[in-house]
This record gives structure tokens, sequence and C-alpha cells, in this order.
């Protein structure tokens, strides 16, 4: 049998067992703050090939969320992009209701066909898109939301979620888990 | 209380180690287990489930072992996180401290010398951690990790296939040596053959001058150690594999050489036509090949062992097909024409536009063919012109097609954009008439030549002295980086010289800066180094210039 019950088990007992030496859990201990950013006025290309406005997808009044990753990372893009699947299958068919934007920072790799098998990969669900563009446009906006990577190995877990009321943003910084990024969401007022 | 030793015992039996399951054979454990491994598909070809994040739950077909550990089980450090190794070799023994001060560490990569003490692990305690994320100090480890749900049997193979991984010298590796060769194919042009090895010559003598130097000199082994970490001691060498006759012949040569004198990496290495049967072997063997010196790659999605320095001219077809498609309002329903002169660069320029072209929804162009050695005429530009009042009339042909352009250019019906790739135009490119430039549109898969000058002194530092006038510029060029790329991961590769972890190193580098190319980048399994064309005009007066139309990068 598969070991679903080890796992909901472990997670039970894990705390018994390594309460003395376990250091402080590093999820739950990411950095949040709000900010206000000015979207700068470029294009960028989806994974259908489209050409899109960046201001107007994201000052649209719908509920939108972006992070900055890039195809081929190994490490930090896959759990961004995890929680963004996690989203949406918690909100099942409201999905579509929440726009999520996941923007390249590796425009030289990453052509519309790279984005679209990646977003196939997370079986990401109409209402995600992975934008790419010139390396000049992509700096543009990395500055804008102070995210700016000098280079893509350099990157850091920065996922953003604007607040309709006010058109702020929510600035969150590391690995979240699933509920705090679910929960994140809801209180920007985007649920 | 009780009820919780249940729970206890439970977790205990459930995760207890697979050494009881049944192991299949060798081989089996090889596929099977490089397929969970590199794929996250479970033997009975289910995707693996895992948890990441404590509660996110992910497939293993977006999230694999490899994704972090990399193809050879070394680990990888991106951004801020940073993965040690899992391969049997390094997890079976003690993780002791590392004396701070003791060692100079000159290398970022160097980051597995600073990892947490740990005892070693054994076939329960690996089980533990790949079911739990608990290391056999009790400590949970960094929750990116995920949580994978095996059976018994298929922990088992995955662990047994971790200890297959990196766990015996790279083939072309000894206690002090490390042996290259490249490999030249017969009717190579002379000066371009030794334009490919001079750069990779001097940066082997270079090594081995400071190793001789260490050797008796204790200030210099010091410097040495200080510069190169690891690799400080080792001597290079590199031979030429010369390839005779029919390429269906290849493949046995190439067994033969690396029977007798096995390399640890084939680097550079030229061809006046195909690589297939070099890029074939290098597959099979499991042998690095970096950064041949060809026009025509092999493209795959899936191969991993050559390393090109691009994707060939079939590059600039597709820069144009792109640059096309954000002017597609101009164009709207008429024709594009491609006239194709017939041979492998012909075909490979108008398949990459003809892909592009079909990628970003446009109508085929109308391909004409035109067979190899017979002239371009003005007649026949007239007739495709006529036949289909094209758009775009692109040309992928050599300087041939100056003269009969300049010729369509007083038929008022002529096009009013005209596409060709100034790589095949070459040094004649700078003599195309002024009528036809401000209709001439050019692919330039290089940073453009006034720009490129200020890296001259970098190029020719590895002519140590030679005239670089009796060398193509370009493909020393194309050298220096593959010398350099490679000297660079071997320092990263902190002692650990195994021919995955090299092209694993590779694809943990930032982007490079370097002569002839915009940009130089890598990134987990990107297999060509530079992914930029400029579409570019030519200047007014004599001795045009080249000028930017385009991005590097066109999107």
């Amino acid at each position: 049998m598969r070991i679903t019950l080890v796992r909901l088990l472990t997670l039970l007992l894990v705390p018994y067992l390594v309460a003395s030496t376990a250091p402080a859990e590093e999820l739950g201990r990411y950095e949040r703050s709000v900010e206000r950013y000015a979207i700068p006025d470029v294009v960028l290309t989806n994974q259908n090939g489209d050409k899109v406005r960046l201001k107007s997808l994201l000052e649209s009044g719908q509920p939108v969320a972006v992070d900055f990753i890039y195809a081929t990372c190994t490490t930090i893009c896959p759990i961004l992009s995890a929680g963004y699947a996690h989203l949406q299958r918690k909100l099942g068919s409201e999905s579509s209701k929440v726009h999520l934007v996941s923007i390249t920072i590796d425009p030289e790799n990453d052509t519309p066909p790279i984005l679209k098998d990646y977003l196939a990969k997370y079986q990401a669900r109409p209402g995600w898109d992975f934008l790419t563009g010139s390396r000049r446009d992509i700096d543009r906006v990395m500055t804008a939301f102070n995210a700016y990577f000098r280079d893509k190995m350099d990157h850091k877990p920065l996922t953003f979620i604007r607040m309709p009321k006010d058109g702020s943003w929510v600035r969150l910084y590391g690995l979240m888990n699933g509920i705090d990024f679910v929960e994140e969401y809801r209180q920007a007022g985007n649920l | 209380m009780s009820r919780l030793l249940i729970w206890t015992l439970l977790l205990l039996t459930l995760s207890a180690p697979a050494t009881g399951a049944v192991l299949p054979s060798a081989e089996e454990i090889q596929r099977l287990g490089a397929r969970m491994y590199r794929e996250g598909i479970l033997p009975d070809g289910q995707a693996m489930k895992a948890f990441v994040s404590n509660d996110v739950a992910v497939d293993g077909t977006a999230f694999t072992c490899v994704s972090c550990h990399l193809r050879s089980g070394l680990g990888s450090v991106e951004g801020e996180v940073v993965t040690p190794p899992t391969n049997g070799r390094i997890l079976y023994q003690e993780r002791k401290p590392y004396i701070k001060g003791k060692e100079f560490v000159p290398s970022v990569a160097n980051y597995a010398k600073y990892l947490p003490v740990r005892p070693a692990y054994t076939d329960e305690t690996l089980a533990t951690l790949i079911s739990a994320g608990v290391d056999p100090t009790g400590r949970s480890v960094l929750s990116v990790m995920p949580r994978y749900e095996l059976e018994d049997r298929d922990m088992a193979i995955l662990i047994a296939y971790l200890k297959t991984l990196s766990d015996r010298p790279s083939p072309g590796v000894g206690k002090q040596e490390i042996r290259f060769a490249t490999v030249i194919v017969e009717g190579s042009d002379p000066v371009a053959v030794e334009s490919m090895v001079t750069p990779l010559q001097f940066s082997v003598d270079r090594k081995n001058s400071l190793a001789k130097a260490a050797g008796v000199n204790e200030r210099v082994a010091r410097m040495g150690y200080n510069m190169l970490g690891d690799l400080h001691g080792y001597t290079f060498t590199l031979t030429r594999w010369i390839l005779k006759g029919d390429p269906a012949t290849w493949r046995a040569q190439l067994e033969e050489y690396d029977r007798k004198e096995p390399a640890f990496a084939l680097l550079g290495g030229i061809s006046p036509g195909t690589w297939e049967p070099v890029h074939r072997f290098c597959e099979e063997r499991g042998i690095p090949d970096l950064f041949p010196v060809v026009d025509d790659p092999v493209l795959s999605d899936t191969d991993w062992y050559t390393h090109y320095l691009s994707r060939g001219v079939r590059q600039e077809g597709e820069a144009a097909a792109r640059y096309l498609h954000g002017m597609v309002e101009l164009i709207r329903d008429r024709a594009i024409v491609q006239v194709i002169r017939d041979g492998r660069r012909g075909r490979a320029l108008a398949d990459g536009f003809r892909t592009v072209w079909a990628e970003t929804g446009h109508t085929p162009a109308v391909d004409i063919v035109l067979p190899a050695g017979e002239p371009l005429t003005a007649e026949a530009l007239r007739q495709a012109v006529a036949g289909h009042k094209p758009a775009v009339l692109i040309l992928w042909d050599d300087a041939g097609l100056i003269n009969p352009l300049g010729e369509l250019m007083a038929d008022p019906s002529r096009p009013g954009m005209i596409v060709a790739s100034a790589t095949w135009l070459g040094s004649a490119a700078t003599t195309v008439p002024e009528a036809l430039r401000a209709p001439l549109f050019l692919t330039w898969p290089y940073r453009l030549p006034q720009d490129d000058k200020r890296y001259d002194i970098a190029a020719r530092k590895v002519l140590a002295g030679k005239r670089p006038d009796k060398y193509d510029q370009v493909i020393l060029r194309q050298s220096y980086i593959t010398q350099d790329v490679l000297g660079r991961a071997l320092m990263m590769m902190r002692g650990e010289f195994y021919r995955d972890f090299l092209l694993d190193t590779i694809g943990m580098m930032e982007d490079m800066y370097y002569p002839l190319y915009e940009r130089v980048s890598f990134g987990p399994g990107q297999r060509y180094a530079s992914k930029g064309c400029y579409i570019v005009q030519l200047g007014k007066g004599e001795n045009p210039q080249f000028e930017k139309r385009s991005e590097w990068v066109i999107q």
C-alpha cells in the first residue's frame, strides 16, 4: 500500500520526535510588507505567443498575484509554482477568478513554447499566465517591484499580491506553505 | 499517551527501510531508479506523489529528485537554497566538521564543505529522510525537500539507485591528471582547426605550467591552491581524435580512441559537415562534449551530453521569424516567400524560420528551393515576386544574391522588406549597394563587430603572442569561451570530477559576458550557450557598419 498514512503520521509525530533538536521551521518565517509599485508600461509575451500590456493585465481590477521564476529553475521556482497550482486546486471551479502571473527572469531561454510546457507540467488551469519579453523590459518590471536580480542564479522567493481595494501590493518574501499562501491571498481581499 | 505510542509504532513499522524488499537486477535498478530520480515516474508507471512546503501536494513529474540534487546527485546551490549531495558514496559517510581557516575555499560552490555534521546514513535512516524529511540527527530538513510516498520496493530501488550515482571515478580522471580530447573531422579547413585548437592548448599548457611549478615551489603551490582549490595539483592532456572517411565509420574510430585513451570530456571539435555521429556517441557513452564548432547542431529536448555554442545557423532563421512576428500588422495577410539554397545551411535556416513562424500561428511561407550550384538570377527573383506578391522576401543564400537582388530593386513590384543571413553573405555584406540597404534586413548572431572590439585583448590572450590575422576570429572566440567555461566549471567542482557533475556545474553558472556573443547563459539542462541573434541593417557610406534593428533576444 502507498504510505500516505505514514506522511500523515509523520506530520503529526515529527514535532514530538524532533522537538528538542529541530531548528526553527523555515516555513512560516516569510517576510510580509505592503508596498506601492508603479507598474511599467511594457508589452510582454504570454505562453501562447500573444502580446500583453502588463499594466493593463495587472491593474484590471481582477485579483492578481505576481512572481518571478524561470522554466529550468531547480529549486525556488518549483516551490513557488507548486504554490500557484495548489491555490488553483483549492479554488476549484472558481480558480479562473484569480489571475496568477509568473514573469520569467530568463528571457534568453524562455520562449512561449517553453512557457507553455512549463504550465502544463504544473497542470495549470486557465488564469495562470507565464510571461516573457525583452531583457530590458523584464529588468524594468523586476526593478519596479524592487525585485531586481543581477543574475537568475541569485534570485529570491518573492510573491506579490495586489490588494484590489487600493491597488497596493502585499510583498511576500520567503517560501510559504500552501495554507499561508491561500490565507495571504484571502487577507488581501481577493477571495 | 498510549495512542501516541500506537501511532509511533505504526510509523516505525510503515517507514521501515526497504531492506526486506526484493530488488530487481542491477540493470533494472538503473532503468527504474533513473526514471524515478529524473522523471518522477514509479516502476508501475504512475507519477511519484510528494508533499513540499508541508502541505502542498506535487506530482513527482513536476518536482523530481534531479530538480535539486541534479543528475550527478552531487547537489546544487541556487538563490538561497543549498541542496546537499544525495549520492550513496557521500550519504553513507559521516559528515565531519569542516575546520574553517584550515583551507582556502575559492568558490561558493564549495558550500558542500560547510553543511551540518551528521552520522553516516543507513538504508533505514535514508528511507526515513525520503519519506518523512528527518535526517539521522533527528533534524527536519528544509521543507522544500519533497516528502515522497513510496512503497517499500520502490524505496529500495530508489536507494539502490542513489548508491550508484557518482560512485566511481569517471574515465579520463587519474589521481593527478585529467585527460581531454578534441575531435577533428578530416577535411576541416586547417585555419579553422588551428583557431579551434589553439585556445584549448593554451589553457592546458597554462594549467600544466602551474601544476609543475607548484610541485617544486611551496609558495606557488599555496597560490595555486588559493586560485584553483582542489584542482591545483592536476595536470591536463589534450589529444586530437582525427576522424576520417565516411561518417558511418566514425563510430568505430571513436570507440577505438575511447578504448585506447578515454577522455573525461571532449572539448571543442570541428567538422565541415555533420556532427551527429559524434553527438550520438557521446550520448550513448555519457561523455561530455563541450561546444563543438559546427553550423548545424543536433537539436534535442532530451539529450544531455553535447553542449553547443548556439542552435547554429538555424537560430538566425528563428530570429527572423520572431522579428517578423513583431511587425505582423505591417504584413497582414500578404505572403512571405522563402528562397532556399538547397544544402545543409539553407535547409537549417529555412527550417528555423518555418518552425517559429508556425509556432506563432502564421500561414506558412511559400518555399522556393534553389538547386545547389545553380546561380540565383534576377529573373528567378522576379518570377518569385510576380507570382506571390510577397510582403517579405527571404533569401537564404550566399553573397551571390547581392547582384540579382540589386537588379530586382528596379522592379516596382519588389517587396518592401528583404531578409538574408549576414553570416552567409560574409565579408561581402559590406559591398551591398546603398540602394539595397534600406529594404535589406540581415540576421547576425554575434555582438556587433564594432562593439566586440573591446574583447580583442581577452580573445588574443590565448594566442600567446602569435599573429591574430592567421586565425579565424569567430572560431578563435568560440574556443576561448570553451576553455574559459571549462576552467570555471572545474574550479567549482570541489574535486568531484564526475562527467555528469561537469554538466551540472555548467548548468549552475551565472550568465557570462565573453567575446563574440552578447551574452552566454546557462541553466539547469540548457544546452545552447548563446540564445540571441540581432536583426541588423547596413549603415551608410563605404565600409558600412551593422546597425541594430532588434534586441539580442527577440520574443
